[in-house]
């Protein structure tokens, strides 16, 4: 057992209103820089639609993530071959177009505009080129459904739909849909980190956080097209590439990162994990079915002293193993098991989970009148508006049943709170469906807790980074004291 | 032995390395016994080496008729100058120019395997036959009719090769070229033959050169398989029309060049752009342009 830890996430889409708060607080921190324009480290997406890039997921185009061949897993998008073959050229990654010319407008023509028989506008112009464009789309072109029948119609997820489930998602009385945020997963077994030529991205031993070396970055492009998320960008205007880091100067220092931090919804928890790195490889490996299992054993039961007694012995601070214990993401991914990695088809063994979306129950014609409430509460959940299969292709790596474990235990916990608080369910009903949940009362409970009357402290769990010991790796932490001033290589200076 | 040695220059093909085998086995079986060759053999060494340049008593071809050529220097100079020409013209010596001028500026190339022992065996040789009324080497007969189209056509193809040489020699354009042979021209590795009828000086001349191309290069490579009497005349053929149809300005070749690889490129890139058909090129564009992934809800 080699035990590490890992700072994870869950966002909760149930709560997501998709208000795009994250994204302009992450954009107002970090990428506001030129080069950096059409970066958006955290998006908020409507599903169905086709994201940020355009169809992101489909890995026949982008041939992101690691694929099984030969009993043993490689990387989609290069193999050792390929990559010497493809160094000057690497075929596979979004256009600028995929992802969108970033513009302003001219503002300043509101003001120096020549007099004329009309108001003077201000008129989009590249970011890039600083001419004038025609916006043809943008990061979000495709939210709340916007351009539907291009977007919505090709978002790869609908794969392996039904016709009648795909009419059902657009007929306009039942439309249907819900909100997506997307950050670096922090994955396990990063395809980024796997595909550098150069070696510059690396994943934090500590905290598990992804980052690339500013440094060492050749602008091989290799992890853009390598993650299947499609969460590295490249900046063309340091030649570097850039990506989300879990906003680690916030972390590091006890704040949540600055998408969690604002989030008006609440749904963001983090927290983090101990988990066995020796079976990594063994659990990327497993086949299609068996892989969110096998994600979920990776991670280790923080309370055992087995583990304690190993996390110490590989260095992990006894602050981090508290921190670990009174994790939010433990309970929802283990405990509970109702956060779902995206994508673990992508055998990335992402650490982003998700809490599947509840939606209304199919609606029923009858007559004049549309029927919206069926009878059967037990199974509606396979009612549902947003069919199954089509969450099941987002977190279920194509197969239903965890997914479905994840809506009925929620559905179970709403109902068990309204025979609580409303009455008008019978508190025996209410039993039985969580029985069939696989629920307790005090489970549901906690599930309630956690989802609805969340503390700042109760969602963000940040363990302890312990800064002040990490010079110790590196150098004498008292020589380094007595032989630094304010520096001649990189010391303060005036201006920029 | 030096001399022979000479004769596997840099330019020599891989077949050859078998011949180097033979020869240096040869070599040593020649080492065993002192050489002494027969007047036979010094005969087929002038056939091979010589007579496609010079004639006894036949008169000039490219290079001077032999006949008495003992009268006109002494021993010591012609050894000399057979031995290296070149030499002979750079030094100044006013005798070697006379005759490089006569040769219109064609200097005797280095002759394979040859010695002092040899020249002077050569020039024994020479006396012998200028003596006699009637040298063997008087001079070949070649036919003197006229050129007809036909010739210079059949000349062009066993040029390019689109005829075959019958003892399976190679064509000429492997290492030489033409003024408009084709747009890319033939071999750069021997000497533009454009002028070459011009240069050696006509039509017997040239047919003389052509039953035993005597120089270091050409020697190895058509020594077994010769070109026939009837190909030389074709060949003989085409030459002098190509002299005649060239004019004096090659400035056409360099754009026809560029532009051959100019074309060359654009047929390249076009290539690629046939095989990589299916290549990735963006996603957005041709979803929302209704292309082939456009399905509706």
């Amino acid at each position: 057992m080699n035990v590490r830890s890992q700072v994870s996430m869950v966002f909760h889409l149930d709560k997501c209103i998709g208000c795009h708060t994250c994204s302009i607080a992450c954009k107002n921190i970090w990428t506001d820089r030129k080069g950096t324009d059409y970066m958006w480290w955290n998006n908020v997406e409507t599903k169905p639609g086709t994201g940020f890039p355009t169809r992101w997921e489909d890995q026949d185009k982008y041939k992101g993530g690691w694929e099984k061949k030969n009993g043993s897993i490689n990387l989609k998008s290069t193999d050792k071959k390929r990559i010497v073959l493809n160094i000057f050229h690497n075929p596979h990654m979004p256009s600028m177009d995929d992802y969108y010319e970033p513009w302003t407008y001219d503002y300043q023509n509101l003001f120096t505009a020549k007099e004329g028989p009309d108001q003077p506008t201000a008129l989009p112009v590249s970011k890039i080129t600083g001419e004038q464009i025609n916006v043809e789309s943008g990061p979000n072109w495709d939210d709340d459904l916007g351009g539907s029948p291009i977007y919505a119609a090709n978002d790869p997820n609908l794969d392996g739909l039904t016709q009648d489930q795909k009419d059902q998602l657009q007929a306009i009385e039942r439309l249907v849909f819900f909100y997506f945020p997307r950050i670096c997963n922090h994955c396990l077994n990063p395809a980024c980190v796997a595909s550098c030529p150069s070696g510059a991205l690396y994943k934090r031993g500590e905290d598990g956080i992804v980052l690339i070396d500013q440094k060492k970055c050749r602008a091989w492009r290799s992890c853009v097209s390598a993650c299947p998320y499609k969460k590295t960008y490249f900046n063309w205007f340091t030649g570097k590439s850039e990506k989300c880091i879990l906003c680690f100067p916030r972390v590091e220092t006890g704040q949540a990162p600055a998408c969690f931090h604002t989030c008006v919804g609440r749904i963001r928890y983090l927290g983090v994990l101990l988990y066995d790195a020796d079976r990594i490889e063994e659990v990327a490996n497993l086949p299609d079915e068996e892989l969110i299992e096998g994600h979920r054993s990776l991670i280790l039961d923080p309370h055992d002293p087995e583990v304690i007694k190993a996390a110490k012995k590989n260095g992990i601070p006894d602050s981090v193993v508290a921190s670990a214990q009174k994790s939010p993401i433990y309970k929802f991914v283990i405990e509970w098991r109702i956060a779902l990695p995206p994508h673990i088809e992508y055998r990335t063994m992402p650490m982003l989970y998700y809490v599947p979306p509840m939606s209304p129950v199919m609606a029923v014609r009858q007559g004049e009148t549309i029927e919206h409430v069926s009878d059967n509460l037990f199974h509606d959940i396979e009612d549902a508006r947003i069919p199954m299969k089509f969450l099941a292709n987002l977190f279920g790596g194509g197969h239903e049943a965890k997914v479905a474990y994840a809506l009925r235990k929620q559905k179970a916990v709403r109902w068990y709170r309204r025979a609580v608080t409303v009455g008008d369910v019978t508190m025996e009903i209410a039993k039985e469906m969580l029985n069939q949940a696989d629920c307790t009362v005090e489970e549901a409970e906690e599930i309630y807790r956690l989802t609805s009357l969340c503390t700042f402290e109760e969602r963000f769990v940040i363990p302890p980074s312990h800064r002040e010991e990490a010079i110790e790796m590196t150098q004498d932490p008292h020589e380094r004291r007595q032989s630094t001033g304010f520096g001649f290589l990189s010391g303060p200076r005036r201006g920029l | 032995m030096i001399g022979i040695e000479n004769k596997f220059n840099k330019s020599t093909q891989v077949k050859r390395y078998r011949d180097i085998k033979f020869l240096v086995g040869a070599l040593m079986v020649l080492g065993a016994f002192p050489l002494v060759a027969s007047a036979q053999e010094t005969a087929a060494y002038f056939k091979q080496n010589c007579y496609s340049c010079h004639t006894i008593g036949g008169g000039r071809l490219v290079g001077p008729d032999l006949k008495d050529v003992s009268n006109r220097k002494d021993r010591d100079w012609l050894v000399r100058f057979i031995l290296n020409p070149q030499a002979m013209i750079d030094r100044g010596d006013p005798y070697a120019k006379q005759i490089l001028e006569e040769a219109r500026g064609v200097v005797m190339p280095p002759v394979a395997g040859l010695s002092r022992d040899r020249a002077d065996q050569i020039l024994d040789f020479i006396e012998v036959e200028s003596a006699l009324e009637k040298s063997q080497f008087e001079g070949m007969k070649f036919s003197d009719r006229p050129f007809t189209p036909a010739d210079v056509a059949l000349g062009h193809a066993l040029f390019t090769g689109r005829e075959k040489f019958k003892k399976g020699g190679p064509p000429c354009i492997s290492c030489h070229t033409v003024r408009g042979l084709t747009l890319l021209g033939g071999g750069r590795l021997g000497v533009d033959l454009t002028k070459v009828s011009e240069r050696i000086g006509g039509r017997k001349p040239l047919s003389a050169w052509l039953v035993s191309p005597a120089t270091v290069t050409m020697q190895p490579v058509f020594r077994n398989n010769p070109l026939d009497a009837e190909e030389i005349l074709p060949l003989v053929a085409y030459f002098e029309d190509a002299a005649k149809q060239s004019g004096d300005d090659d400035s056409v070749a360099p754009l026809a060049f560029f532009l051959m690889g100019l074309a060359g490129m654009v047929l390249v890139l076009g290539l690629f752009d046939v095989i990589w058909k299916n290549r990735f090129r963006g996603v957005r564009r041709p979803l929302v342009a209704g292309g082939e992934m456009r399905t509706s809800i």
